[in-house]
């Protein structure tokens, strides 16, 4: 004979928020752009490089670059006022 | 201002998923291959190449208003758990674990049925509201209400009377400093390890004596164990998904124990944190597993000298950071010690100077880790340094636990985490 049960459902209830719009810049021409680098192998290389880049091949105007003491822990609320006050774009990093 | 984050391809889905839960569905990821960390030089200068240009050709688009809305903080509306009618012959048991296997609610092993009953039955052991948020839970920032947290305990088998000691856990977690946003998401095995001490311990049968790293013994067992599903299932750490333990470990289905406190010959971890004795607490640690150190040393210098060497070992997180070791003493070693006239603290000093490992021990590349994560604490590093395994030897943690036998365990921690210890409301145990 089938029966029928009710359970609940274990996962996190929903929730409604309001969900932020993505921002764009025209182009990164006379930008400044921020880094956070995570710490991790290479990264440090790759925002030299990408700093390069950016500035030679696009025209941005500064690049700034700060650097967490390790990859596992937040960045400290000072690198993010800083960069908040005075970047355009900031760019962080996740992985391995 | 404008966000971009560079991702390796195996961290998309958790970047994905951590913007998402955040209210950023569409933030631009530029992606590099993964792994990322080891290749070399001119490599790293041809994934720049293409990054540069996956960058521009996110962020420069066409312009998109700023409006007082994109700064107002996230508006929660926070509903109630979601019901499920099951169609089942015979019994409930097969139809509700085929259905948590299909969702991926359950931990690989069997569940119990989480009937409206058997979660009233949980939110009868304490006075908060069902809906009542206790924290949101990194990486998924899934909301923990206490109902929530109730059905994980049904669904890991709990008796309603561990109800308190999980809100407690659940708050403990979500406290900055125990830093679940990288326990839950690293490539290291780290668990969740919950230490319970107090009056509640014998009240609900919490094994700190033989055995109690191990099975056996309901409340340990369960415990851990929704622990776990709660951080699985609320907090959305699936393995492989934004769970990116490379193995993880066996802890990660349940890490429970309480302190022989009847054993101890000092105070126990809570009453060294501030507490009552008469106060139960749970502490949350943030645990890398488990090494026995199995020694029938009868002198206490020469016991502290072998476990500081089995804390040295030159792929530990904890050197690289300095960090919070854990050391669970059976109660013969900490007679050894306390017979020698050492005090908690002067067993952590003596052990503090005895782990320091050289710097020379580290590959290459974790020199490099260590410099950047500890040249703020310690100065110049280089191969001939000295290092400590914490910041300060207050920061060793020592609770005495387990049964007759010479058999101490070392539990490293997973580096940048602090343990947590919370007091388990009274009006609610």
């Amino acid at each position: 004979m089938i029966e029928v049960s009710t359970v609940l459902v274990p996962t996190a209830p929903k929730q409604i928020f309001v969900e932020k719009k993505q921002l764009t810049l025209e182009s990164l021409r006379g930008r400044v752009i921020g880094f956070i680098d995570n710490a991790k192998p290479n990264f440090k290389d790759l925002v030299d490089d990408l700093e390069q880049i950016l500035i030679a091949k696009y025209g941005a105007r500064k690049v700034i670059k700060l650097r967490k003491r390790a990859a596992s822990i937040p960045a400290p609320t000072a690198y993010i006022d800083q960069l908040a006050g005075a970047c355009d774009l900031v760019i962080t990093g996740s992985g391995d | 201002m404008v966000a971009v984050e560079i991702c390796s391809s195996a961290f998309v889905n958790l970047g994905r998923s951590q913007a998402r839960a955040l209210g950023y569905e569409n933030l631009p990821i530029a992606v590099v291959p993964h792994p990322f960390g080891t290749v070399d030089r001119q490599i790293v200068r041809q994934f720049a190449e293409k990054c540069a240009c996956d960058i521009v050709a996110l962020v420069c688009l066409p312009p998109v208003t700023e409006t007082l809305e994109d700064y107002q903080p996230i508006i929660e509306d926070v509903q109630g758990a979601a019901e499920l009618t099951i169609e089942h012959a015979p019994n409930l048991m097969i139809a509700f674990n085929r259905l948590c296997r299909d969702r991926f609610w359950s931990d690989g092993l069997p569940v119990m049925p989480t009937t409206r009953e058997a979660v009233s039955a949980m939110l009868a052991q304490t006075k908060r509201p069902p809906q009542q948020v206790v924290a949101r839970l990194a990486p998924g920032f899934g909301v923990a209400t206490v109902e929530c947290i109730a059905i994980n305990a049904v669904l890991a088998g709990c008796d309603p009377e561990y109800m308190p000691i999980l809100l407690a856990a659940v708050e403990a977690m979500a406290t900055q400093r125990f830093n679940l946003q990288s326990i839950q998401s690293t490539t290291n095995p780290a668990a969740v390890w919950l230490i319970v001490n107090g009056p509640i311990v014998e009240r609900l049968g919490i094994n700190g004596k033989f055995n109690c790293l191990g099975e056996g013994v309901w409340a340990n067992a369960t415990l851990g164990r929704a622990l776990r599903l709660i951080l699985r299932n609320v907090s959305g750490a699936l393995p492989g998904e934004m769970d990116r333990a490379t193995q993880g470990q066996p802890a990660k289905y349940s890490f429970c124990c309480a302190e022989n406190e009847g054993e101890s010959p000092w105070e126990p971890l809570h009453v060294e944190r501030g507490f009552s004795s008469e106060q139960s607490t749970v502490t949350v640690v943030g645990a890398e597993g488990t090494m026995n150190m199995c020694t029938l040393v009868k002198e206490a210098d020469e016991l502290i000298r072998v476990i500081g060497s089995t804390f040295r070992h030159p792929t530990s997180n904890e050197y690289v950071h300095g960090a919070e070791p854990w050391l669970v003493l059976c109660p013969e070693h900490a007679d050894i010690l306390h017979e020698a006239g050492y005090t908690k603290s002067e067993v952590k000093r003596r052990l503090w100077e005895a782990s320091k490992m050289q710097a020379s021990e580290l590959s290459k590349e974790d020199m490099s880790r260590l410099q950047s994560s500890r040249t703020t604490e310690l100065g110049v590093i280089g191969a001939d340094t000295l290092l400590p395994i914490s910041h300060h030897y207050e920061d060793i943690s020592i609770i005495v636990a387990g049964g007759s036998g010479a058999h101490s365990v070392y539990v490293p921690c997973f580096g940048n985490t602090r343990s947590v210890t919370v007091a388990i409301a009274s009006d609610e145990n």
